[in-house]
């Protein structure tokens, strides 16, 4: 398998995207709020025309939202015909990862559960390969619930 | 989106329920807990058919299932209605994706969101005067203008701080396509704009509240809120004020009930607007002042070389002209000179006050003004009765045509009384019993009770000339009169 992954570090955690689901990588502008909505969803911002819903991750996965001045980038990606914004800490590189995804290894923490594929190793350090979709879903199912 | 679907409709929650207790998706015990609802609901359970078996044409569809799926997806809704023997409805609400829509931009909680005009009834001021807010049990209620809406503040709904403001708050009386209109309290209502509306990502869009959103000129976007789904979230109760829809009711029925006739409106000589039936009127004409005249109280008009009374009496007119109704009761005629007539209204046939007094019946409120009602009744009952009589009584027969006293004065009374004067006995002895002869000689007065009709005679001097004198003093006009009547009974 040889594939080309984001790398990224989100909640704290290194992580890694497959590159096809991303569609850019981009500086979060001006976030309107959408009130009535989890606190995952930070909001909607224009991007070139668009509108992005913004799903802050880290309160995902730490369920506490991300303080204004830590928003920083956000992986564009177009899930089901819409364009979502998912905010992430910081993003490192695009490489090719020779080896592919490798099981998962170890007692994953439990908030990571439904969003870890695999395991991506580069450079000797492990990065969980995650689905960008999960997080919408899991987001739509955590607020049907 | 309205899909009458063919079919009777008829006990299809019955089948439904059936098939999915067959297909075990659902107990006995379940199904009988169900409200009709749903039962209703049951038709998007994947794998159920109400059609009876599998043919060329039934049973071959798409599901409801995959239906509701693709509705749901682009964010809309599907409701159906059930009306046994009439059909099943099938409402599909489809969320206005890029559709350009006039809506209105309001503030709330430092935000700002879009809500279609068409769902909004009004806005109002919350000072305003004929708006009352009262708060119960944690419950707001609007009262404008005596109606009872529910009223929600869209920062609660939304969870969001209130913010101070300096100014008054707008309440806008919303109302959805379904579901009744409830007040919604907003920080202010700022513009209105025509608005690219797009739809809304799931997750926004499951929140219930919001129809799409837009991206206006400022680069921000903003979210369209969903009337009917700030109503289901803030859980009001889908009740009428029935005090509305009582009199709303109360009012068509009132409709109903009032028969309306038309109704010709003039300005009267005096300068009263009044109102009279327009069937009375057989027409309106300008007559010359000068063919009007008076007799003792009553005026008359020469009209067509007759004699028609005046029914209010009017004679003088200061122009050479007047505008008069001629009015006809089917065998009356009467002519009702006004100052001007103005226009055909429909009034209601019984007058919105009764108050019968001389000409008039009543008071009918016509475009906001209080117009009396001529009575037509009393109209005609007022005319004088010589006019009305009709020559429907029977001849009087005089005797005595050489006479120059029954000639000369006895023949023009009775003439003008309405009688029908026959000089002379007839030729050919053509007295009829309904006839009345006068005589003044007692032989003839015999001979004529021969032939066996009345017979009134009369006498030269005031007092009868013995006891079995039956004769009448030919001027004792009263007696003579009252004898010619009787005479006919």
């Amino acid at each position: 398998m040889d594939q080309l992954y984001l790398l990224a570090t989100l909640a704290g955690t290194r992580v890694a995207v497959a590159a096809h689901q991303v569609e850019a990588v981009v500086k979060l502008a001006d976030i309107s709020p959408v009130p009535g909505m989890p606190a995952h969803v930070a909001g909607l911002s224009a991007l070139r025309s668009r509108v992005l819903t913004i799903i802050d991750v880290p309160a995902l996965i730490r369920g506490r939202p991300t303080p204004l001045d830590q928003r920083g980038l956000a992986i564009i990606a177009d899930i089901s015909g819409h364009s979502y914004g998912l905010m992430v800490d910081a993003v490192h590189d695009i490489c090719q990862v020779p080896e592919g995804h490798l099981p998962l290894r170890g007692q994953l923490d439990r908030a990571w559960g439904p969003y870890a594929l695999a395991i991506v190793e580069q450079d000797g350090q492990p990065h969980l390969l995650v689905s960008l979709a999960s997080f919408i879903e899991t987001g739509l199912l955590a607020q049907a619930a | 989106m309205v899909l009458p679907r063919a079919g009777v409709g008829a006990n299809r929650s019955g089948r439904l329920v059936e098939k999915a207790v067959a297909a075990g998706k659902l107990s006995r015990d379940a199904a009988a807990k169900m409200s009709e609802a749903e039962k209703l609901d049951l038709i998007f359970h994947a794998g159920l058919s109400t059609a009876q078996s599998v043919t060329a044409i039934s049973g071959r569809g798409v599901g409801m299932d995959v239906v509701r799926a693709n509705v749901e997806r682009i964010g809309g809704v599907i409701a159906l209605h059930n009306q046994p023997g009439r059909g099943l409805r099938i409402v599909l609400r489809v969320p206005l994706t890029l559709t350009i829509i006039p809506g209105l931009i309001i503030r709330s909680g430092g935000l700002h969101f879009a809500i279609p005009r068409a769902a909004v009834v009004e806005i109002l001021h919350d000072n305003n005067e004929t708006l009352h807010v009262a708060e119960v049990g944690g419950a707001k209620i609007a009262t404008i203008r005596s109606v009872r809406h529910s009223m929600i503040d869209l920062e609660d709904v939304l969870g969001m701080a209130k913010s101070d403001q300096a100014g008054p708050r707008a309440i806008m009386v919303v109302r959805s396509a379904t579901g009744v209109p409830f007040a919604l309290g907003v920080a202010a209502v700022d513009n209105h704009e025509e608005l690219v509306i797009r739809p809304a990502s799931p997750l926004v869009m499951a929140t219930g509240v919001y129809a799409g959103m837009t991206l206006p000129d400022n680069g921000k976007p903003m979210l369209l809120l969903d009337a009917a789904g700030l109503a289901n979230a803030a859980c009001l109760p889908n009740v009428a004020d029935e005090r509305e829809s009582r009199q709303v009711e109360e009012n068509e029925e009132h409709a109903a009930k009032i028969e309306m006739v038309p109704a010709l409106r003039f300005e009267e000589l005096s300068g009263e607007k009044r109102l009279i039936k327009l069937s009375l009127v057989e027409r309106v004409e300008d007559i010359d002042a000068a063919l009007f005249g008076r007799s003792g109280a009553q005026a008359f008009v020469r009209l067509d070389g007759r004699l028609v009374p005046v029914a209010n009496g009017a004679h003088s007119f200061a122009a050479d002209h007047v505008s008069a109704l001629r009015l006809r009761d089917g065998r009356q005629e009467a002519c009702y000179p006004v100052a001007a007539v103005l226009d055909i209204v429909d009034m209601p046939a019984v007058p919105d006050m009764i108050a019968m007094h001389g000409l008039l019946s009543g008071v009918a409120v016509i475009e906001g003004e209080h117009l009396e009602v001529l009575n037509p009744f009393a109209l005609f009952a007022a005319l004088p009765d010589g006019l009305l009589k009709e020559q429907t009584r029977g001849r009087c027969v005089l005797v005595d045509s050489e006479d120059g006293w029954t000639r000369e004065i006895l023949a023009p009374l009775l003439r003008q009384a309405g009688h029908e004067v026959v000089l002379g006995l007839p030729e050919e002895a053509a007295v009829d019993p309904a006839d009345v002869v006068l005589c003044s000689d007692g032989n003839l007065s015999q001979a004529a009770e021969i032939l066996g009709c009345r017979v009134v005679q009369l006498r030269a001097s005031p007092r009868p000339a013995g006891p079995q004198d039956s004769s009448i003093y030919r001027y004792d006009q009263d007696a003579l009169m009252a004898a010619i009547s009787g005479a006919r009974r």
